[in-house]
């Protein structure tokens, strides 16, 4: 499936259980049209990785995620070669070689023999794919996920780049593979450093913010359904307040999901204040946070 | 639309935005996807063009208004539109035609008819002239005189603007005057804030760690700054076995973690030994990861008794790192590598007092700092730096040069700044950390052991 407008990809997201402002729209919709990377920032948990998962339930296309840590390198990105396999094979077709070069008479002779089976060695058999190298070579068109891109290195990073402004990848012993179909690249960052100017230009950026309370109550009603209408609406407002507290780490969207999730398990009706104190471990992630939150307790809730 | 644009992207490029060519050909060529009356998406395709950073989205937006906005020529209200629009070219060829007329005025005149450009151009110089004062008196009256003179010329402008109205008031209806005045009047007005509003830095993704609750009463929880001497020697011990314990960690992790591709060559010679069956594979072993450590200290008063620790800690810990750079500062900027190189910690920590080669009797002067520094040291960074900085901010309200700050950050890979003072002094008196904060990718109060011990650990594991 395609998207064909603006209201096309609003519509698609939200049946993919993925509510998205008209801003988020717009973009992705952008990005679908001019085949071009979508770069997301924004703070933890505000749902990056799920927009990602929500575009490629839309589309009806796989994803392929590729995780980025520190230390990331191409062997475990684009494709490896499999040298236990190939030394194990050699060793099962001794005698096989023994064959081949058993009627030539000189060494060179027996060197050009093994030179022309060269190619069963490398070959597709012995190539492990990455997820890159899945993304491009899938005959189906997929969504490539680029999560947290900006915990890879420098170097990795510069590789990247090459591969989004051509989507092709060379292996030097089987030569160039191109993109069958071009995916739709969704690049995440948590801002931990800043990503080279050369590959934001490439990128369509997109910030996602914490939403605003209407939006939060509907996020919260679609993903915890049967939750009641007066919970949820306590229930954000208390978030929102929280959220403006001076935390170290503020909680977003899952957390609200997390909590919503927890009050319906313990089947709590009504958000009162010790209901609030017993569940905050849900919600703060520090215990100076927990501490903070619960001295203002009366105000929040 | 294509025009528009054009101007458009010139105006963010003179305000600071990187908008590169293929940025603003992608974003054209994306309008026509989309349906361009609709001013949410117009705007949004825009905004995802051209501004590729949470940071500067501020900026972005207060252009957009400007020139969307505050700029538009809005005749529709008038009875007679016609004249309305003559009346206004009129007034402003009467205006540009004025004799003797500066750069500046013509800069003014322009954004009165819808084009900010070079007044822009001119603000952005402003604020981001470099000048380092020659001697030792210092001033930082170039960046307000500048200003002063753009305002008084805007007032000039606008009371030869009243003139030519009031001799012109035969000509047009009273209503449809009054309004053009009132339109031309309030893009003065906006010239004028443009002019004197702060332009407030905006850093969304900033780390700020607070300074968690004082528990117990050790040596840990003291302030670097109230140490005494025997107190000090104490210090260095535990710094002793805490590097000690942090060492072994790092030596261990690498052990086990860095496990390579297989090494080929070493693999076919073991194999030698068993008739040519591979029974060991033997891996390459990862060179390890070591980041490169840029530190630059105030060393004036208070800051030195937290700084000289920290120093200490990262010099101790040579072997995580790459390589170890630092600089210490009040006014001008020196290099103390080599001493913190060459001799012990104690011995370095004396001599970079009496041997850097920095006047003691200076006042702190951050901005001068930052422009020595670009000017000598900027090839010290490179995207595998970390950028640690120690000091208080507090500048004597001497010109902060924080966009310095912004550039040394688009160099390296992170910056981090270290600050001795509670959080609640910060942004008090000359201090200017709110400057600053917006171009570091983290700040923290560093005031006591277990402060800074806890940024070491994060920083070297």
């Amino acid at each position: 499936m395609k998207f064909t407008s603006v209201e096309d990809v609003q519509k698609g997201l939200s049946e993919a259980n993925y509510i998205a402002s008209r801003e988020i729209a717009t973009i992705v919709f952008l990005s679908a049209a001019t085949q071009k990377p979508l770069l997301v920032e924004g703070p933890a948990g505000v749902g990056k990785t799920e927009l990602a998962k929500a575009i490629a339930k839309t589309l009806g296309r796989d994803l392929i995620r590729l995780q980025c840590y520190e230390g990331l390198d191409e062997a475990k990105s684009l494709y490896e070669w499999e040298y236990a396999k190939q030394l194990l094979y050699t060793q099962i077709v001794k005698e096989k070689i023994h064959d081949v070069i058993s009627e030539s008479h000189t060494l060179s002779e027996a060197v050009d023999k093994i030179a022309e089976q060269e190619d069963a060695f490398f070959s597709e058999r012995f190539i492990q794919t990455r997820p890159l190298l899945q993304a491009i070579s899938s005959p189906e068109p997929v969504v490539l996920l680029i999560d947290e891109v900006d915990k890879s290195d420098p170097e990795f990073e510069a590789f990247l780049l090459e591969l989004l402004s051509d989507f092709q990848v060379s292996i030097p012993e089987l030569g160039t593979r191109k993109a069958v179909h071009i995916p739709f690249v969704v690049l995440t960052s948590n801002n931990y450093r800043d990503i080279s100017d050369a590959l934001k230009r490439r990128c369509l950026y997109l910030y996602i913010d914490y939403p605003d309370q209407e939006l939060e109550t509907r996020i919260v009603k679609m993903k915890v359904p049967g939750i009641q209408e007066t919970l949820v609406q306590k229930l954000v407002h208390a978030i929102v307040k929280i959220r403006n507290m001076d935390l170290k780490k503020k909680p977003s969207i899952s957390e609200t999901l997390d909590w919503a999730r927890s009050l319906i398990a313990l089947q709590v009706q009504d958000l009162t204040p010790e209901v609030a104190i017993d569940t905050l471990n849900v919600i703060c992630k520090y215990r100076a946070d927990t501490e903070l939150v619960k001295q203002s307790i009366a105000k929040i809730v | 639309m294509v025009n528009l644009i054009i101007k458009f992207v010139a105006l963010c490029r003179t305000s600071d935005l990187k908008v590169s060519t293929s940025e603003a050909l992608d974003c054209i060529s994306q309008l026509q996807l989309i349906n361009p009356v609709d001013e949410f998406q117009f705007k949004a395709v825009l905004n995802t063009n051209f501004v590729k950073t949470r940071r500067d989205q501020k900026h972005f937006d207060r252009l957009y208004s400007l020139y969307f906005h505050n700029l538009k020529l809005d005749v529709s209200h008038l009875e007679n539109q016609d004249q309305g629009v003559d009346l206004y070219q009129e007034v402003l060829e009467s205006l540009q035609d004025a004799e003797n007329s500066n750069e500046l005025e013509k800069a003014i005149v322009e954004f009165l008819s819808g084009n900010p450009l070079l007044l822009l151009e001119k603000l952005q110089k402003l604020r981001t002239s470099e000048l380092i004062s020659s001697q030792a008196l210092k001033s930082n009256l170039g960046g307000l005189s500048g200003r002063l003179e753009i305002m008084l010329q805007i007032n000039q402008t606008r009371s030869r603007m009243t003139r030519f109205m009031e001799n012109q008031a035969g000509s047009a209806e009273i209503r449809s005057r009054k309004q053009i005045m009132d339109n031309l009047n309030r893009r003065l007005d906006v010239a004028l804030n443009m002019l004197t509003e702060e332009n407030k830095p905006y850093n969304e993704g900033l780390k700020q760690v607070k300074s968690g609750t004082q528990q117990g009463k050790g040596l840990g929880e003291k302030f670097f700054s109230s140490l005494s001497q025997s107190e000090v020697e104490e210090m260095r011990q535990v710094i002793k076995q805490l590097v000690r314990r942090l060492n072994d960690i790092v030596t261990r992790r690498w052990a086990l973690k860095n496990r390579g591709t297989l090494d080929i060559k070493k693999t076919l010679r073991r194999a030698g030994r068993y008739h040519g069956i591979p029974i060991e594979v033997i891996y390459k072993k990862r060179p390890p990861r070591k980041g490169k450590i840029v530190t630059i200290c105030d060393i004036s008063g208070s800051v030195w008794s937290a700084a000289r620790f920290m120093l200490n800690m990262l010099f101790s810990l040579q072997n995580c790192f790459a390589k170890v750079r630092s600089f210490v500062f009040i006014s001008e900027i020196a290099e103390v590598t080599g001493i913190f190189e060459k001799h012990d910690i104690n011995e370095a920590v004396e001599k970079v007092m009496t041997e850097a080669g920095i006047q003691y009797e200076a006042l702190t002067d951050y901005g001068e700092t930052f422009v020595r520094f670009k000017k000598t040291y900027m090839d010290v960074l490179n995207k595998k730096t970390t950028l640690i900085i120690v000091g208080d901010g507090r500048s004597n309200h001497f010109n902060p040069q924080d966009q310095i700050l912004g550039e040394m950050r688009d160099k390296c890979r992170r910056v981090v700044w270290l600050n001795p003072e509670p959080e609640r002094f910060w942004n008090s008196g000359d201090s200017e950390m709110n400057l600053y904060k917006a171009y570091c990718h983290e700040v923290r109060p560093c005031q006591n052991l277990s402060q800074l011990t806890s940024f070491i650990q994060e920083l070297v594991l």
